[in-house]
């Protein structure tokens, strides 16, 4: 991770995922989300210039995993599977970051949702041997994040905290 | 959302309008009024987005209820309608406040329970035995973050979250002009349970 002096992420519609939703492309562009205590959970694979990019919301799905990219369990597999179809692969090598998790109020005891989210999302990920890469969760503040297609960096711009970019 | 049920929470939030109203005023030292802007159930990705995305951060208080109507009311404005509300309430002239000090966040803290406490109160008796049980909020929270990430933390807060949510709109004006701050109630599941007709589906009657 890198501090850099870079400016803050605009605001743009066209390639922003929306809350519990998958966004994916392949060959160039920016991947755009903001995330509280929700996680944007970043798949890259470098060889076909390939991102997915999942709103988490959730944990676990307890069965019901719709829409798939809303829940921990269920958005995992099916980045990977849209992020393999989009670029023409049976399989994908892929690495990932993790972005969010922060906790917005603190008006319930035991863990955050935002850490359970971050928590379930490792474990996946290490279930499946995707390596995570880089990382900026938890806290108390939003964080919007934009993630290069082609290199995978992925810029975050933390709530009264200024950017940062994790390559 | 069908007429019948839109009338039915209309009228329901008009009630706390108006007491919410009466409080503000009496807070501030001056004319105020609260206005229901809109009753909506909206897919949970609309939702997330009725704050706006701007490059500024916004402020905001929120209270967790529980209660005859549980659920998240939250008092949110941009910096500047904020500030300057601290400075009504400091009696200071607008543009004193220029950051958010402990007094300046005490000021607007103290709005949101006064204002939403009303608020929530009066729908409590416009539901009649439904409400008999009152409201219990939380001590609010200020927090100062992204729009975006303001309302997807009070949808966040619901323990069941569902993929459409009932929310209510406030819109403020002082002394007869608009201010740039608003209400949003966001029931929980038992909260929309009392609000509506007995089925309890807003999308039902």
């Amino acid at each position: 991770m890198s501090q850099a002096d870079v400016p803050p992420i605009p605001a743009r519609a066209s390639d922003s995922v929306a809350i519990g939703q998958i966004g994916i492309a392949v060959g160039s562009g920016v991947l755009r989300t903001f995330v509280g205590s929700c996680v944007g959970l970043v798949l890259h694979a470098r060889s076909r210039r390939a991102a997915g990019l999942a709103h988490v919301m959730l944990p676990a799905s307890n069965g019901k995993g719709t829409p798939p990219g809303k829940y921990a369990d269920t958005a995992v597999a099916e980045t990977l599977r849209l992020l393999c179809a989009a670029a023409g692969e049976k399989s994908l090598s892929c690495t990932a970051k993790l972005v969010g998790g922060a906790t917005m109020f603190a008006f319930h005891s035991g863990i955050p949702i935002g850490e359970q989210n971050v928590l379930a999302l490792e474990r996946i990920l290490g279930d499946l041997g995707i390596p995570i890469t880089g990382r900026i969760c938890g806290g108390s503040h939003g964080r919007r994040l934009a993630v290069d297609v082609v290199t995978g960096a992925v810029t975050v711009e933390t709530a009264g905290h200024g950017t940062e970019t994790l390559v | 959302m069908k007429d019948a049920t839109n009338h039915r929470l209309t009228v329901l939030f008009h009630h706390g309008a108006a007491d919410a109203s009466s409080a503000l005023a009496k807070w501030l030292g001056r004319p105020a009024t609260l206005s229901v802007e809109r009753m909506d159930t909206l897919p949970i990705e609309e939702a997330a987005a009725v704050m706006g995305s701007s490059e500024t951060l916004i402020c905001g208080c929120a209270m967790r209820i529980d209660g005859a109507i549980g659920g998240l009311l939250l008092l949110a404005a941009d910096d500047a309608a904020g500030l300057s509300l601290a400075d009504t309430l400091l009696e200071r002239p607008t543009g004193t406040s220029t950051s958010w000090g402990d007094l300046e966040r005490s000021a607007v803290i103290e709005t949101a329970n006064i204002v939403g406490c009303a608020y929530l109160n009066a729908i409590c008796a416009a539901l009649g035995p439904a409400g008999a049980d009152g409201i219990l909020p939380s001590p609010p929270v200020f927090l100062r973050d992204f729009p975006e990430a303001v309302m997807e933390g009070v949808l966040m807060e619901q323990p069941v979250l569902s993929d459409i949510v009932l929310l209510a709109r406030t819109e403020f004006r002082i002394d007869g002009t608009p201010v740039r701050c608003g209400l949003v109630f966001l029931p929980d599941a038992a909260g929309v349970a009392a609000l509506l007709p007995p089925s309890g589906d807003p999308e039902a009657t």
